[in-house]
Parts: structure tokens; C-alpha cells; sequence
């Protein structure tokens, strides 16, 4: 079974390998030129406030540059896209295209159960879709290490330079990549094996992919674990920022980054009053707009009360973030698995 | 009796709101090369997918040498299936077929095959994608034989075929079958596709088995007598009227009866089996009265 499997895997088999072998080359060629750009930079051997001007500096001089911002884009969204490809032209015909062609009643009347058959081919599958993604991530995480170091030495965050809990670093890196594509290729597999036609399920295996891809950030992520709450002061509030509205009083406060948390996630922020209240209207005291535009303005907010309230996932979550991502990635996955195996043992009606 | 290759209870398959295969209740005997005829839409496809477990019954039983379909590896062994169409993987090669064949099968004999594929003209290179309706039949029915099944069931397997290619399909087929002594279940709604293979047929029209048994003895026991007009209720016990038709003056009747006519007026002529299956397949003949008993003659 393993045989046959590899005789009808070869084709997407050497597609995958080749596509890795390009994107190795790719970042092979480069990343040797951009490690040299950060050694040149002084970074690594930098001390104290030095180091922060040193890392803005090479963040900028790679930005500048044409090819690395294009590549690293290329390089994240290509991880963050491979899952999708996976599920569509590996899993969703693994089975509809069997019973469309009407291949199935050779396959399932050899001498080899459904159940074999079915075992086998979503074992090489998934396991060749989770390291050709988990493949990429790696060689990517290697390209980009510099700019990963460049970051953690305090330069400002920017395309290059993202926290790690950020949706396009957090997915292609780490071991998420793992369970993203287990899942979308027993996904694609299940939509086939469901609606038995390889069109239609590559459609649904798309949709229902993308939407967990959006939702899982947005909406279930952040509350993997109950977010941390941190009260601070407006002037502490490194960059934090006030806003009025067109009627002068609306009063937001947005925080970026928390002190004494670097690379924590902020989830939400804004300001409270002294009841540690939230409040969304800027005090009567500090309305004056002579005030409003100047550095007073932080002041003002402070001596009526304001600090800022910021929700947040500390920097220390991100492993066990990953952990609860992949995990639950890899348990849809099984759950899906397990439902192809009744699909077909209880035959097709 | 011997065991029953398949054996269906009250079994059913329905789709949605139509029922491809209504309370079929048969028994395909072991051991004889059997022909499943009936018209479109009997259920004869249904039957065989539910028989190697494409299909699941909506209700009823099936079973296939003793066993549920398609039951464990052991069972799927011992039984062959070639589908309608004769499905092949396009895109691997004849040998790949082979391949896929010796990988898949514990009994899988590769000598056989190897020789079946040779004697048919099949280049072991080509792409089956690329082959003749005939050729990819017989491809089909390589990896069938190879596997040296006890029961063969081959769904309609030479309605695409040209004649030439139905022959060669045929004779090969029967070859495989004299050597090994396996049994084989076919089905046709031809019966001129059958007649030349098989010793037992099965009439099956919507659902039901019209008549079963072995061809010899349909034969012998099937006659169409002529004569005068004559009221078919008036025959003597034993002599059932399969199909009647009268004009003013004359009555031609097909009756099914054991024992030799003797009744001066009939004028008696033996019955092929085109016309047998023809009466029998005829729903204006389907009158339960005269339903002959249901069972296997063996």
C-alpha cells in the first residue's frame, strides 16, 4: 500500500520538492549577504543605549534595499499560503477524484481494507504536508534571523522588525505551521470524501480554511489564556497617544508596546478615570486646544485622574501559545481524520 | 447445495426518493458461471456494488460467500469485481496496473497476468489512459483474474465493446475461468452477450427474480406449443403459461413445464434462450398467478 501510495503520490511529490528546493536556493543566495549586512552593522557587540540606534539603523538600511523586503514578504506569505495549496490539490482529490473517475471500485476491491487504504495514503500525506510547510518555516526563520535579532535589540517595529505575536510572524513560525497544514490536508480529504466531487471540495476546503485562518487570530487566539491587565500612567504609556473626535472630546489612548513587557501582545487599551472606570470622553479640564496638541496635554490627562488600562498575552506566552494553536490544529485534524475513516467504511450512498 | 456466492434478503438501496434496488430477495449459486440479465434499471448494477461493498443496503441483508461485503482484507481477496466502464487509473502505465496489482494482493499471480496482458496485445508501457474501450477491459479483467478470486463479478463488462473485442473479452474470460474453476457472476442486459459463457441465469426485472436456473434445464423445460385457439386456463396441471398470444383462430403459448406435451393438437418447438429471457423480461407477462415458484434450481 505504501507503494502504490508513492506511485500515485510521485507527481505532487516531486512538485512539493522542488518548490522547496526553490525557495531554499532563494534564501540560500540572500540570507548569506544579509547576515554580513548585520554583522557590518555593530549590532551583535553593541552596549547599552547604543544598541537600539544601531538596530534602527540596519532595519533601515535593509528596508532600503529592494530585494529583502520583497523577499521576506514572499517568504512569510508563502509559508502562510502552502497549507491552503496542500489541502486543495493533495487533499481534496485524494478521495473525490477515486470516485469520480470511478478509480474507487479498483482501489477498494484489491485485497487491502478501505480502512488501510485510507491509513496509509493520510499518513504520507499529512506527514509530507506538515514537513514541506514546517520546511519552509525553518529555512525562512534562518534567513530572518538577523532581522529577529535586530528586533529583540530594541529596533522599531516595522515590516521587518514585527513582534512575534503579530498574525504573519506568529503563523509562519515556530511549530504552528505544523498543525496548519495536518489540517487543511485532512480537511481537503474530508471535503472530498464528503461532497465526492474534487471541484466543489476544493472550494469548500478554501473557504473553510481561510475563515479559521481569520477567525483564530481575531477571535479565539487571544483567549487562549485569560489576558494580563496592567493600569499604567499616561506619560508612561510609551507610545501611547491621544485622539479627539470632532466634537473635541473624545479621548483614546493607544498603547503599542508596555513597559517592562517588551514583545508582549497588546490586546486592548485605553484610558480610565480615577473609579478605574473606562472613559471615552477627554476631561472638560483639558479640552482647550491649546492644551490638547502639546506635551502638557499628557499632564493635564494625568492630574484628572486618567492612566491607561492595557490588556495584554506577555512575551513568555508565545511558546505555550504555540503549543495551544497546534494542538488544536492537530486535534481538528484527528477529528476530521476520524470522520473520512467512518465516510468510507460506511460506503459511499 | 452447494454455498451461495450472494445471497440477498428483502435487500433495498434507495436514493434520496427513488429506489434503485427494492426487497431483492436471490440466490446466486457457487460455482457456475452466472447470467444476471435484465432490462435498464433492474437493479442489476445496485446489486453487484452492493455485493463488493460500494454500497451500503438502505435495508435488508447481503452476503457474499458466507461473509458481509467487502468484510476484511482475507474476504476482499477472494472476491474479483470488475465495474461498468471498466475503470483504470489514466494517467499509470499497463505495468503500473500490474504493479499496483502484485503490491496490493497476497495471492496476486504475476505469471498469469503478465501472460494475459502479453496475449491480449497490451504494451506494458503505454499509459491506460491512452488505451481502446476493449483493451482497457481487459486490462481490467487481468487485475481481476491475477488476484485468483474464488467469485468474479463483472458488471456489465463488454456493453461498450465491439463485437470483436465482446468475443475476445468473452473468451478470454472463459479461459481464466476453466483453469482456475472460479465462480463468476455477469451481468448483461443482453443476453446474446451471455449466452455463449454461461451454464445459469438469473432474470431479474425491477428488483425481482423472474426466473433462476440453469441454462440446460431452462431450455428442456420451456417449450412453445401452437395450435388452435385455446383458453390457457384449460392446460393440465404442470404447465405453466410463461407467454401467450392468440388470434381469431390460433393460440401461441411459451409454457414452463417438467414433463414432455402430449396433447396432439399443440404443435410443439423448443425455445432459445433469447426468447426465454424476452418472455420472462416482458412486465405484460408479469401476472403473479403465474409467477413460477422463486428459488435455485440445482
Amino acid at each position: 500500500m505504501i507503494r502504490l501510495t508513492w506511485l500515485q503520490f510521485r507527481t505532487q511529490a516531486v512538485t512539493a520538492a522542488a518548490a522547496l528546493a526553490a525557495f531554499a536556493v532563494l534564501l540560500a543566495a540572500t540570507g548569506p549577504h544579509l547576515a554580513s549586512l548585520y554583522a557590518a552593522s555593530g549590532v551583535s557587540g553593541c552596549h547599552g543605549g547604543s544598541c537600539q540606534n544601531l538596530a534602527g539603523s540596519f532595519e533601515a538600511q535593509v528596508q532600503s534595499t529592494a530585494i529583502y523586503p520583497a523577499l521576506y514578504l514572499i517568504s512569510v506569505v508563502s509559508i502562510l499560503l502552502a497549507p491552503a495549496v496542500i489541502g486543495l490539490f493533495w487533499g481534496a482529490p485524494l478521495i473525490a477524484r477515486e470516485l469520480e473517475t470511478g478509480t474507487s471500485a479498483l482501489a477498494w476491491n484489491q485485497s487491502v481494507t478501505r480502512t488501510r487504504w485510507l491509513a496509509t495514503k493520510l499518513t504520507a500525506g499529512g506527514l509530507t504536508a506538515m514537513a514541506v510547510t514546517e520546511g519552509l518555516s525553518l529555512m525562512q526563520a534562518w534567513w530572518a534571523a538577523p532581522l529577529g535579532r535586530a528586533a529583540s535589540h530594541g529596533a522599531p517595529a516595522g515590516p521587518l522588525t514585527q513582534g512575534r505575536f503579530t498574525q504573519l510572524i506568529f503563523a509562519s513560525h515556530g511549530i504552528t505551521p505544523l498543525g496548519y497544514a495536518a489540517f487543511a490536508f485532512a480537511l481537503g480529504v474530508t471535503a472530498g470524501a464528503m461532497i465526492r466531487r474534487t471541484i466543489p471540495a476544493m472550494a469548500v476546503t478554501l473557504a473553510v480554511f481561510a475563515a479559521l485562518q481569520v477567525a483564530m487570530p481575531l477571535g479565539i487566539r487571544p483567549h487562549f489564556v485569560p489576558a494580563d491587565r496592567a493600569v499604567i500612567s499616561v506619560a508612561e504609556g510609551y507610545d501611547a497617544g491621544g485622539a479627539t473626535g470632532p466634537g473635541g472630546s473624545t479621548l483614546t489612548l493607544v498603547a503599542t508596546s508596555l513597559p517592562g513587557q517588551p514583545g508582549a501582545w497588546i490586546l486592548s487599551s485605553g484610558p480610565i478615570n480615577a473609579a478605574a472606570q473606562p472613559v471615552s470622553t477627554t476631561p472638560a479640564a483639558c479640552t482647550s486646544s491649546s492644551i490638547e496638541n502639546s506635551p502638557d496635554f499628557d499632564g493635564c490627562l494625568t492630574s484628572q485622574g486618567i492612566r491607561e488600562a492595557i490588556s495584554y498575552q506577555p512575551a513568555s506566552r508565545y511558546w505555550p501559545f504555540q503549543w495551544i494553536e497546534t494542538a488544536i490544529y492537530l486535534a481538528l485534524a484527528l477529528a476530521l481524520a476520524g470522520c473520512c475513516f467512518r465516510r468510507l467504511n460506511r460506503r459511499r450512498s | 447445495m452447494m454455498t451461495a456466492a450472494i445471497e440477498a434478503s428483502g435487500l433495498g438501496k434507495q436514493y434520496r426518493r427513488t429506489w434503485a434496488l427494492r426487497d431483492c430477495t436471490l440466490t446466486i449459486p457457487d460455482g457456475h458461471v452466472v447470467g444476471l440479465v435484465g432490462p435498464n434499471g433492474a437493479g442489476k448494477t445496485t446489486l453487484l456494488q452492493l455485493a463488493t461493498g460500494q454500497l451500503t443496503p438502505s435495508r435488508g441483508t447481503i452476503s457474499v460467500l458466507g461473509e458481509p461485503p467487502a468484510a476484511s482484507a482475507a474476504h476482499l481477496a477472494r472476491v474479483g469485481y470488475v465495474a461498468q466502464d471498466t475503470p483504470v487509473y489514466a494517467r499509470m502505465r499497463v505495468a503500473d496496473h500490474l504493479r499496483l496489482g502484485t503490491w496490493l494482493n497476497p495471492g496476486w499471480d504475476d505469471e498469469m497476468a503478465q501472460r494475459r496482458i502479453a496475449q491480449v496485445g497490451l504494451d506494458p508501457r503505454q499509459r491506460a489512459g491512452s488505451l481502446s474501450g476493449g483493451q482497457r477491459a481487459q486490462l481490467a479483467l487481468t487485475l481481476a483474474l491475477a488476484k485468483r478470486p474464488e467469485l468474479l463479478l463483472l458488471d456489465e463488462p463488454v456493453a461498450g465493446l465491439d463485437p470483436l473485442a465482446r468475443r475476445e473479452f468473452l473468451r478470454g474470460l472463459m479461459e481464466a475461468v476453466a483453469e482456475h474453476g472460479t465462480s463468476v457472476v455477469l451481468s448483461s442486459h443482453l443476453v446474446t452477450d451471455l449466452e455463449r459463457v454461461c451454464d445459469y441465469l438469473i432474470v431479474l426485472v425491477a428488483s425481482r427474480v423472474r426466473i433462476a436456473g440453469e441454462v440446460s434445464e431452462l431450455l428442456a423445460s420451456h417449450r412453445r406449443l401452437s395450435g388452435p385457439r385455446r383458453d390457457p386456463g384449460t392446460l393440465p396441471a404442470g404447465q405453466d403459461v410463461i407467454e401467450e398470444s392468440h388470434t381469431d383462430k390460433q393460440s401461441t403459448l411459451l409454457v414452463r413445464t417438467g414433463d414432455p406435451v402430449h396433447d396432439p393438437a399443440w404443435t410443439i418447438t423448443p425455445v432459445n434462450l433469447e426468447e426465454l429471457v424476452l418472455a420472462y423480461m416482458n412486465p405484460a407477462n408479469d401476472i403473479p398467478a403465474r409467477r413460477p415458484q422463486l428459488g435455485v434450481v440445482s
